[in-house]
């Protein structure tokens, strides 16, 4: 197990924000944590990552994070707009300690691989997909063991997301553990498992197969959709 | 402490600094606009003073080469003294049976003073036998001018207040955009974000100090009778501990009005209780505590004492000036490390 967790609180002041959440993701696969926004996800997110301590339940992640441990895109893009793409991947690889040589290597590698401009270009002059794109291949640029994508590909075209799903499948086939939060329900259905995220709980966790042979539908969002009237009618 | 990542993060701020023009510019032009004003406007003495002259005296002759008065002469002393009244004038001087009687509009001090000053130095001259001679000064010149007090404290006031500002807001923005949190995601602690922003600015620092002193003594002639290298050595240091109440300050803020905010309290203390203006000896029991635990307070003291005394390193004052300067820049330099919370 990579990262475990259970009974988890944590607020903002008297704004009670994740209320006792279990989750479990397994090494070596992707979790799409899947909701609606102001659920929660980034808030987890950043309690995975000890920016954020818990007020309560246990929080299990890896040894050493923050750290090269851990490849994190943030939901803001999170980017020095000032820099050209070459230099933000520079910057981002001297942070990790890597050679001169790997960040060359690994750049071009993602350069292409993500389908970016010019490296000289200016970060700030690049449309939102292309800003987007350059935030994910900082995650990926040290093959860090662990992954934490907050919403990653919003604004990216089909086909790009797809081969970005493909790579994803590829390096968690070598060990590489990823958490990936989004609101489209058919992205989230690729994920190896899925954590249903409302309300600051996990309705349901489990294999996308498995949710909706559990709950007779033939779509996640049916699955979706029936845990939040059954959550609803529990609150009346 | 990691220092890959601090070079990293220094050469990341230094390329950013580099690449905005406005914000280089400012950094580069203030300092230098602000001595130059400061040099111009402040500290000389009041020239083209109107000044009636009523009756004869030998004085008056030499008053006449003086290069601050402006001298008229009326019959009327009553006549002399309505054109003080509807201030077309700033004094009469009135000769009666060989005394010299002084009418001032004493609404301006400083006016008054000079005027005063060139009756004295006119009475000195033409009288020698006065009981009271000058000897050659211990410290500074014959003809101690304002701007030699003056210079020293604003070359503090100018080192302190841009190195404060340049840092303020150095990243506000990077907290609220989510690049600092990457940062952190990566492993990068508080303290290294600090020193390598520190590292960045530091070479517009020594810009900045060189061009405050090469004007101060270049350009207005201000006296230099100690080390050069100290000088440039203590304000460079003060410059330091500037940036660091700069990152503070950054530190603490939520946004850049926030840090404007947090600064201009902090400048207006400095200017007025640091003995920049005039002197700390002035000030009421109560405020001259505060004075003596400023940093710029010990800064402007070296200064005058090695611009105008010539002390070097081994006087107390300087020595404890660099030693209270390096306090107070690791002190908020520690304290800003530790206000730029990873955990909440």
């Amino acid at each position: 197990m990579a990262v475990e967790i259970s009974g988890l609180k944590r607020g903002f002041g008297k704004v009670e924000v994740l209320k006792g959440l279990d989750m479990s993701v397994d090494s070596g696969s992707i979790y799409g944590l899947l909701g609606p926004s102001g659920c929660g996800k980034t808030t987890l997110l950043k309690v995975m990552l000890g920016f954020l301590t818990p007020e309560d339940g246990t929080v299990k992640v890896p040894k050493g994070i923050p750290g090269s441990t851990v490849g994190y895109a943030p939901q803001e893009l999170a980017l020095y707009l000032d820099l050209t793409i070459s230099e933000t991947l520079l910057f981002h690889g001297r942070l990790h300690e890597m050679s001169i040589e790997d960040i060359k290597d690994k750049k071009s590698w993602l350069m292409n691989f993500l389908d970016l401009p010019d490296e000289n270009r200016q970060i700030g002059k690049l449309s939102g997909g292309e800003k987007r794109r350059v935030s994910l291949a900082i995650a990926l640029l040290h093959n860090p063991s662990l992954l934490l994508l907050d919403e990653p590909t919003v604004g990216v075209d089909p086909e790009l997301r797809a081969r970005i799903w493909g790579h994803m499948k590829e390096i968690t086939s070598q060990g590489t553990t990823i958490i990936i939060t989004t609101h489209y329900i058919d992205e989230a259905g690729k994920a190896d498992r899925v954590g249903l995220m409302r309300n600051g709980k996990l309705l349901a966790e489990d294999s996308p197969s498995a949710l909706m042979s559990k709950h007779d539908t033939k779509s996640l969002e049916e699955v979706f959709l029936k845990l939040c009237r059954r959550e609803v009618k529990v609150a009346e | 402490m990691n220092f890959n990542r601090i070079k990293a993060i220094a050469a990341r701020k230094f390329s950013s600094i580099r690449r905005d023009h406005r914000m280089f510019a400012f950094i580069v032009m203030m300092p230098a606009i602000q001595i130059l004003l400061f040099g111009f406007a402040i500290g000389a003495s009041p020239t083209g003073l109107e000044v009636i002259t009523v009756g004869e005296h030998a004085i008056i002759d030499e008053l006449e080469d003086s290069e601050y008065l402006e001298l008229t002469s009326m019959e009327n002393v009553e006549e002399a003294r309505d054109l003080v009244e509807k201030g077309e004038a700033w004094a009469v001087i009135e000769i009666e049976n060989g005394t010299i009687i002084l009418h001032f509009d004493a609404s301006n001090q400083q006016v008054m003073q000079t005027i005063s000053q060139e009756v004295r130095t006119a009475l000195e001259a033409t009288a020698p036998s006065l009981p009271i001679t000058q000897a050659d000064p211990v410290h500074g010149q014959a003809e101690p001018e304002f701007i030699d007090f003056l210079a020293p404290g604003i070359m503090v006031l100018v080192c302190f207040m841009f190195s404060v500002i340049l840092t303020a807001m150095a990243f506000v923005g990077e907290r609220n955009d989510g690049t600092l949190d990457r940062l952190f995601a990566a492993g990068v602690q508080p303290l290294e974000v600090m020193i390598g922003h520190l590292s960045a600015f530091s070479l517009i620092l020594v810009g900045q100090v060189s061009v405050v002193i090469a004007i101060a003594i270049g350009l207005f002639e201000i006296p230099l009778e100690g080390s050069l290298v100290l000088l440039f050595a203590l304000a460079l240091l003060l410059g330091w501990a500037a940036m660091c109440l700069g990152l503070l300050i950054s530190s603490k803020a939520k946004s850049e009005f926030q840090a404007m905010q947090l600064t201009m309290p902090i400048l207006f203390p400095v200017l007025l209780l640091s003995g920049i203006l005039w002197p700390v000896e002035a000030l009421p029991a109560g405020l001259s505590h505060i004075s003596q635990v400023l940093p710029t307070t010990w800064a402007a003291e070296a200064f005058r004492s090695i611009m105008m005394r010539g002390w070097g390193i081994e006087a107390d004052i300087v020595w404890k000036a660099f030693i209270i300067v390096g306090i107070f820049g690791t002190a908020t330099l520690l304290g800003a490390a530790k206000s730029l919370k990873i955990k909440s």
